[in-house]
């Protein structure tokens, strides 16, 4: 290669700009066109693009489809439920849909070159993989007043595909205790409360409050997001909700596979913001998954949900350009402007800006995690995200930082406090009444995180002050965890005498009389 | 307003907000919670032994002022029984290396421990300056990151020390961690977050500022009035590392226990068993006797190609398989001194009777 020489002097003296592809400027499959588009160097026609990302979508997707691998290499493939597709509006979902129809739905099997069905109409290629479809779309307008409803705008994208059914969700269904009892079966869960500071803050010990009646669905997810603490809880909060909302949906809806249309790019960006929020133990969740809500003791376990990506080895970019030539319909989904970016916005700025210098970026984040697993073993469902849960979290927190003297583990240190900071120490014995209910050991790392862990800039939207108590999301509550202590059943408790007017209060004629 | 109470004592008046745990303390309390846990990340992981010999790795940067600092405080308050010394290793990078040198002078004098000083240009024959002339500005981290390594270990082994500790801290690790993941290093990143790490033949290595944030040790370096070269290398921002780093302060800025978070995420996965199987197993370099998961190891490889004039062209394994190409390595280029940890040799003590 020529060095640089100087452009004053001689006339040709500037470095020639790198080839963006490899050899030549026809199609590289098949070698006949001129080339349309260049895709990580390669040169591809249009009429030979789309096989070739529709073929990335199906060696995604296909190995997961049957219940069991079995012994053959092209099984046939059938599917032990229905089907469900997330869909948000955007570019992957959008495409998403798209591919699903043709390839699974349509009533035209792929035709070769002389206009046949190819392998025959009774070939197994074209026989139905699932019976159904469902397409989720979860509407978040409920949580930010002032925000349009897109509702009817998808309905109208979903109808284009007669085949789907259409499952509208709202955002405030989390709080809806009649949607969880429609996907649940379970009757009255309780609604899980927690304590607030002065600040209208979430507490740092995660208090469980006493019950709070009253709110509407909508009034509860606006009071439970104002009580976070910066602008990646509130960004986490809402993804966690829209996916634990479709997992149940999907779930209860007798689905066997759900599928998300997250490209290669967004799975890399949500990769990297899930490690830089403390989610590692879960990277594998944030690939692909199996998933049943947990069961309750006694009963059958629950069919396994398998939660894919199939457009994961498919860039953003083969996205775009796949939906310009099919004329695939994108709404957009509606992005959050705000002065203050979340980590997951500051991710996203930061992959698609690194790329440019360093193309391979979001291929090598999503290869280096597809490498990775947990260390330890689970120990249970974090309630409110419910994925694999890690033990110890609280004791690896205490040992990295010291928040109070009043530790156990600091006794031995105590002596070496300097003597000016001595005269307030409280070194007495902790008082016999019994801690607080707290959600603490119920949530992974990531989640009690974004309950908890603030920023200098804050993000309170509404006056502190108003609300001593938010709510959290109906399955935190649910029965079938009974188990573990967090909601009665398991660990017995007394019940303060507070807890036991509030309950009764209703019915009351005369407090007075009572305490006569 | 008010002043506010030290949340921690709830007596002195608070005068800094602590950048790990956003809590208002004041001075005394903080030196005590910073060093306490400093403490504890040393006797949880069981770092040390009473009677260890112990070098560390000193640039007259905040971060190995503050550590070597802090040895000597908890060495003498918690009773360690340590043997201290100041391990600095000259790069040869004028302007920038030979004032931090003087400060590493200055604390050895001040903290009154044995100092050993060991240049490129002594143990390679190069310096950092003669490199990026060859090389430069690109992938020169890589040629002083190897270097030193093996650097820090030949002056571990020539002071006969049990162990190294080194002044990396909180963000450091999380910035090594994003950093691996967006350049693949899947071998680095099954190892980054390891406290202690040892290698068959070479000495135990230490990072005892492991959960310490940055600021925090800047705080403690300002409240003490320690003294530090605060210049940035001069090559650092060409770095692969800066774009990890800059992003890394956004997220603290966005969150700040973010830095923290990271490295809890590369402590919680570890890589896949199969995956593992299949890296390359660690044998010893022909040439210099270390570590090395090739014939050569890396800082052979380096020199090599240094002393043949294709420096830039060793950085990879196929870039290494393309010289081998040319020809063999001539008979008269520089070459690395074999390598020689200290031999654990078990002495038998004499029978009683």
């Amino acid at each position: 290669m020529s060095s640089c020489g100087n452009p004053a002097v001689e006339e040709q003296a500037l470095m020639p700009r790198r080839s963006k592809f490899g050899k030549s400027k026809d199609c590289v499959r098949c070698r006949l066109k001129p080339g349309n588009i260049v895709i990580r160097h390669a040169v591809y026609c249009k009429e030979c693009f789309t096989p070739i990302v529709e073929l990335k979508f199906r060696k995604a997707l296909e190995p997961s489809v049957n219940a069991r691998a079995g012994t053959s290499k092209r099984p046939k493939l059938k599917a032990s439920g229905n089907l469900c597709l997330g869909f948000s509006g955007g570019l992957g979902s959008s495409i998403l849909l798209d591919m699903v129809h043709n390839t699974y739905f349509s009533n035209q099997p792929p035709l070769d070159d002389s206009g046949k069905p190819r392998g025959g109409i009774n070939h197994p290629r074209n026989a139905s993989v699932w019976p159904s479809c469902i397409v989720c779309y979860v509407e978040v307008c409920g949580a930010f007043p002032g925000m349009q409803d897109k509702t009817e705008d998808i309905r109208t994208i979903v109808e284009q595909y007669p085949s789907f059914d259409f499952v509208p969700l709202r955002i405030e269904d989390a709080f809806d205790e009649s949607w969880w009892t429609k996907v649940s079966g379970s009757n009255s869960t309780p609604q899980v409360w927690l304590e607030l500071s002065k600040e209208g803050l979430i507490t740092d010990g995660l208090h469980v409050a006493s019950k709070v009646t009253g709110l509407t669905p909508v009034e509860a997810i606006r009071l439970y997001l104002s009580s976070l603490p910066t602008q990646t809880a509130i960004s986490s909060a809402l993804q966690n909700l829209t996916r634990v909302l479709i997992l149940h949906t999907a779930h209860s809806g007798g689905s066997s596979h759900l599928l998300f249309g997250s490209s290669l790019t967004s799975l890399s960006i949500s990769l990297l913001s899930a490690i830089s929020q403390g989610g590692g133990y879960a990277i594998r969740e944030e690939l692909q998954e199996e998933w049943a809500p947990v069961a309750t003791s006694g009963s059958k376990p629950s069919n396994v949900l398998r939660v894919i990506r199939p457009l994961r080895d498919v860039t953003a970019k083969e996205c775009a350009v796949y939906a310009w030539w099919n004329n695939v319909s994108v709404i957009g989904r509606d992005k959050q402007r705000r002065a203050i970016l979340g980590i997951a916005a500051l991710t996203k700025n930061f992959v698609v800006g690194l790329e440019k210098d360093y193309p391979s970026t979001v291929s090598t984040i999503a290869r280096t995690c597809e490498k990775l697993e947990p260390k330890d073993a689970p120990s249970g469902q974090c309630r409110l995200c419910k994925r694999p849960m890690q033990s110890a979290i609280q004791e690896w927190k205490g040992r990295i930082s010291i928040r109070s003297y009043s530790d156990d583990k600091l006794a031995a240190d105590l002596a070496h406090i300097p003597l000016p900071c001595r005269s307030n120490l409280d070194t007495s014995t902790p008082s016999q009444v019994p801690p607080l209910l707290a959600l603490t050991d119920f949530l992974c790392y990531s989640c009690h995180t974004t309950l908890t862990s603030r920023s200098s800039r804050g993000v309170k939207q509404t006056a502190p002050g108003i609300s001593s108590v938010t709510p959290l999301p109906i399955w935190v509550g649910d029965r079938g965890l009974h188990g573990d202590g967090l909601m009665g059943g398991g660990a017995r408790r007394k019940i303060p005498e507070q807890e036991m007017l509030d309950t009764v209060a209703n019915f009351l004629i005369d407090k007075q009389d009572d305490e006569e | 307003m008010a002043p506010t109470s030290c949340s921690l004592c709830r007596d002195a008046k608070a005068i800094l907000k602590r950048p790990k745990t956003g809590q208002q303390i004041c001075k005394d309390c903080f030196f005590f919670v910073f060093e306490t846990e400093v403490h504890h990340t040393i006797t949880e992981s069981e770092l040390f032994k009473p009677g260890d010999r112990v070098a560390i790795g000193a640039s007259g940067g905040k971060d190995s002022t503050v550590l070597a600092y802090v040895m000597k405080t908890l060495n003498e308050r918690y009773n360690y029984g340590l043997d201290l010394f100041l391990l600095s290793i000259d790069e040869g990078i004028t302007g920038y290396r030979d004032d931090s040198l003087e400060t590493v002078k200055r604390n050895q004098q001040q903290y009154d421990m044995p100092l050993k000083i060991l240049s490129y240009d002594e143990l390679y024959g190069w310096t950092m300056d003669a490199i990026v002339e060859q090389i430069g500005k690109k992938n020169n981290c890589t040629f002083c990151g190897v270097f030193r390594r093996q650097a820090l270990d030949r002056g571990a082994a020539s002071l006969n020390v049990d162990h190294i500790v080194t002044g990396h801290n909180a963000d450091d690790i999380a910035e090594t961690v994003l950093m691996n993941i967006m350049r693949g290093d899947i071998a680095r990143l099954g190892r980054c977050t390891l406290i202690c790490t040892q290698g068959e033949d070479t000495i135990k290595r230490s990072k005892p500022f492991k959960y310490a944030y940055e600021k925090e040790i800047v705080m403690y370096a300002y409240f003490k009035k320690l003294d530090y070269f605060s210049t940035e290398c001069i090559y650092s921002p060409d770095a692969y590392r800066g774009h990890a780093r800059t992003f890394l302060k956004d997220l603290e800025a966005a969150r700040p226990s973010a830095i923290i978070d990271i490295i809890h995420s590369g402590e919680a996965f570890e890589v896949k068993e199969e995956i593992k199987a299949a890296q390359k197993a660690q044998q010893t370099c022909k040439r210099c006797g270390y570590m090395s998961s090739n014939d050569l190891c890396k800082a052979c490889t380096l020199l090599e190609g240094l002393e043949r004039g294709m420096a830039s062209s060793v950085i990879t394994d196929r870039a290494r398989k393309k010289m081998d190409a040319i020809g063999p390595a001539p008979d008269n280029i520089r070459t690395i001194p074999l390598f020689r940890s200290t031999p654990t040799i078990a002495v038998e003590l004499p029978s009683q009777s």
